[in-house]
């Protein structure tokens, strides 16, 4: 009976503790939505969505995030467009085309690129990258959407190269072969069998990089110029923009606590929150299948 | 498609695939490069003479005889600027000499009062001073040569006029003489021209020897010295040496930089050797010498991050960082020790992944809020302690964002024992708690110090999470768990983006950063090298 009753009592204790990641999520949305709520209760949500002005401190302030959530899209798919094509062939090259040798050497450069904590890649844009932009290409500022979107393109890459790996690996080695034995050549199997295959472990690689990209802070905060503007001509890298988040960094330590500006900022930071809360379901949804997909081969 | 150009594609796709390789390895040696270089700079350099008197004032640091000893030799070799300049200025500097001349004036009256001459003497020969005086002011002021060469002959006319000989008014001529003779060679109408560049050859030589001798302590700490690195040296001699000016090319047209030697713009006056004399003796000026400045990680920074080291950074970010660990390490162990040995696949256990996922997701800025509404704003308050932030909520904070690396980790290193060590302890009878506690922790403890290692050094690079909970700029050293704290990754931030004094002292700016870097690759490489070794144990049975 003792011994029963330990076991029971250390497993509800043990459980207990285990649900402490559930607490933290659920505190997480309860606190941000309550500071946020007040500001949703007064100020139309539908202009906070769709208005690009963005005049916090104005007599009438004006709270609409548009010119910064496309800001955010902005960094984001720019980077995923230099990363992903990085990412995969560096990933098919790790699992397909290299001995075991070269790739541990490899994956711990992957690795120091993924530990250099983002506020030295922000201090790589604006002290190293800017001021060579600028130099080179003549931009008017260095801090802009390119920088950020080059940086931010290196922070996503070891995230998409190493799930990517990961699930390419999985795929058996029977694919390969039945490949090969139809007289496929090495980039033909890739191509035509083994990145089909492990296609759902790839698109999951690519939106964990979208999720670093997006709610990456420091980066944008000091290499995307700040300003709250949408880019025209849309294609003009160029140009300064600013994102979600480094609105939120940026603004807070000005913002009396319990102001509509600092509420609009926790509304900024519920809107970003279930942005990757979103992605972070796709890419969960990807993964689960590339599991499945791995398991069958 | 014929074989060969198939397979020549392939081997370009090859080649291809290696490019990206190679390309990461070559981003990765951009970022790291700079920065490094840059960074080391601020503990290995050549320090002057300025550097040791700063150490010595600020940290009482080095033996007090020979830096004076040395100083003094610094001293002697930069006298003959100070001179040059002297004398420079007494040819250009109107105002200076207007004023001496009128203080003459006023002696020569006073001196007047004394004598037992009639009135009518006194006023006549005052009358005929004040016309010299007027006279020479208008020398001094004019910067028409004609003009001034005959106002200069007027006064000259006097100087063997027996009623001066031998008073205070024979200052005045002293004066003329002297001034016709600075004059010499100076393009008068220049003047106002010289006048202002000499203030910024001054201004420049403050920066590069410190103040001039003679003139006043600066209030400020960073004033008080000249340049401390022989860098910092060459950087000031080339504007010293070279005159900056941006040209208007044409409407729209961007300006255009010309620089000219400084000795050029002062052609034809004593101070057109000046430049080459302080380029020739540099060295002996300033004395550089390779300096290994070690304390660079422990010594406090004054005033802001000019002088002094991170010491203040390291400490804070070790904290945070130490103490966020303490919060996070038995959560994520137990955690992770349920979801391995006890759970099984139902919802309850599924739900708690899923927030772990979620958790793994947030942005890292939404931490930062989080802490501010929950931690600062609220938990504290609850106890009673003051709401505002600090070190124990920037620490609490770190360790929710760092609670699913912790778990993974850990799950992953207890996953990893071999099923046979546990089967063999609980054939001998031991309980589950027991085979736990005292088979698999221990089996497992290398991949769980890994994790940990890792999270160390993810909580150390982070900053989005502290800026709202804990971290300043600048402020003093914490006393408690309740104060804020300096810490490197905002220290990095603020001294590239938000300080205007930093940017001055470039290599502190990189430096900060490379303390950083280099505290995250060291713990780095330690996960690497023991999660390699665990491996490679796990791998023998």
């Amino acid at each position: 009976m003792r011994g029963f009753l330990t076991l029971h009592l250390g497993r509800t204790a043990l459980f207990l503790i285990t649900c402490t990641s559930v607490l933290a999520v659920f505190l997480i949305f309860l606190f941000v939505m309550r500071e946020s709520l007040p500001f949703l209760a007064k100020f139309s949500i539908k202009e906070f969505l769709t208005s690009t002005a963005w005049y916090p401190e104005a007599v009438t302030p004006k709270f609409g995030t548009l010119a910064l959530l496309v800001g955010s899209g902005y960094v984001t798919i720019v980077s995923i467009i230099f990363a992903v094509p990085v990412g995969i062939l560096a990933a098919v090259f790790l699992s397909d085309i290299v001995s075991m040798k070269i790739r541990n050497i490899i994956k711990p450069i992957i690795e120091i690129l993924a530990a250099i904590p983002s506020v030295a890649y922000g201090f790589f844009a604006v002290m190293v990258l800017a001021p060579w932009m600028q130099q080179k290409f003549g931009f008017s500022t260095g801090t802009n959407a390119l920088n950020a979107s080059l940086v931010l393109a290196v922070m996503a890459l070891p995230t998409i190269i190493s799930v990517s790996e990961d699930s390419i690996s999985a795929i058996g080695r029977e694919l390969r072969e039945a490949s090969y034995s139809c007289g496929a050549t090495r980039m033909e199997t890739i191509f035509k069998v083994v990145i089909p295959a492990a296609h759902s472990g790839i698109i999951a690689g690519i939106v964990l990089g979208m999720m670093r990209a997006i709610g990456e802070t420091m980066v944008v905060w000091m290499a995307s110029g700040n300003a709250a503007q949408i880019p025209q001509p849309w294609w003009d890298l160029s140009q300064s923009v600013r994102t979600l988040t480094a609105t939120i960094a940026g603004d807070m330590g000005e913002t009396e606590k319990g102001s509509p500006h600092y509420r609009a900022l926790f509304a900024a930071g519920l809107l970003l929150l279930v942005i990757t809360l979103c992605l972070n379901m796709v890419s969960e949804y990807f993964l689960i299948r590339a599991k499945k997909a791995g398991g069958k081969h | 498609m014929k074989p060969g150009i198939r397979i020549a594609i392939d081997k370009i796709f090859t080649v291809v695939a290696g490019a990206s390789v190679v390309c990461l390895c070559l981003v990765l040696a951009g970022v790291l490069g700079p920065m490094l270089w840059r960074g080391g700079s601020a503990v290995v350099f050549k320090g002057t003479i300025e550097f040791r008197k700063m150490q010595l004032v600020l940290f009482g640091r080095g033996d007090e005889d020979k830096i004076a000893a040395e100083s003094r030799q610094a001293e002697i070799a930069r006298a003959k600027i100070y001179s040059t300049i002297e004398k420079f200025k007494g040819g250009i500097d109107p105002e200076n000499l207007i004023e001496k001349a009128r203080q003459i004036y006023r002696q020569f009256g006073n001196d007047l009062r004394q004598t037992n001459m009639s009135a009518e003497d006194v006023a006549e020969l005052r009358s005929v001073t004040r016309n010299i005086r007027d006279r020479l002011e208008s020398a001094f002021a004019s910067s028409n040569t004609v003009e001034v060469n005959e106002s200069l002959a007027y006064v000259l006319n006097f100087k063997d006029d027996p009623r001066f000989k031998n008073t205070s008014a024979a200052g005045l001529i002293g004066l003329a003489e002297q001034y016709s003779k600075d004059i010499h060679g100076i393009n008068l109408a220049e003047r106002q021209r010289y006048y202002q560049e000499l203030r910024q050859v001054e201004e420049i030589l403050v920066e590069l020897l410190g103040p001039a001798p003679g003139s006043a302590t600066p209030a400020l700490m960073m004033n008080r010295f000249g340049a401390t690195r022989w860098d910092l040296a060459q950087k000031l001699l080339g504007q010293l040496c070279w005159y900056e000016e941006w040209i208007k090319q044409g409407p729209g047209q961007p300006m255009v930089r010309r620089l000219t030697p400084r000795s050029q713009r002062f052609a034809g006056t004593e101070m057109e050797g000046l430049f080459t004399y302080i380029q020739q003796n540099l060295p002996e000026m300033l004395k550089p010498r390779p300096t290994f400045y070690w304390q660079y990680f422990t010594d406090d920074s004054t005033p802001g991050h000019y002088f002094g080291g991170v010491g203040p950074e390291i400490l804070g970010t070790l904290l945070l960082t130490l103490l966020a660990m303490l919060f996070v390490v038995p959560f994520g162990v137990i955690s992770a020790a349920y979801l391995v040995e006890c759970a099984s696949d139902n919802l309850v256990i599924r739900i708690i992944r899923m927030s772990i996922n979620t958790l793994a997701g947030v942005p890292s800025i939404v931490f930062g809020l989080f802490g501010l509404a929950f931690f600062v704003l609220f938990f504290l308050p609850l106890f009673g302690a003051p709401s505002k932030g600090c070190i124990l909520a920037a620490s609490m904070t770190l360790a929710v964002l760092t609670l699913p690396v912790m778990i993974r980790a850990s799950e992953e290193a207890i996953r990893g024992v071999p099923q046979t060590y546990k089967e063999a302890s609980l054939a001998l009878g031991a309980s589950r708690f027991r085979t736990f506690v005292k088979v698999t922790l221990p089996a497992a403890l290398p991949g769980i110090l890994t994790g940990v290692i890792l999270s160390l050094s993810r909580v150390a690079g982070e900053t989005a999470p502290v800026l709202f909970t804990g971290a300043v700029a600048l402020g003093p050293m914490p006393k408690s768990i309740f104060d804020p704290t300096r810490t490197l990754s905002y220290g990095s931030y603020d001294m590239a983006v938000g300080d205007k004094l930093a940017a001055m002292v470039p290599h502190n700016q990189f430096g900060m950063v490379v303390t950083l870097v280099l505290l995250i690759l060291c713990l780095n490489a330690v996960a690497i090298v023991l999660r390699s070794r665990v491996f490679k144990k796990l791998a023998g049975h």
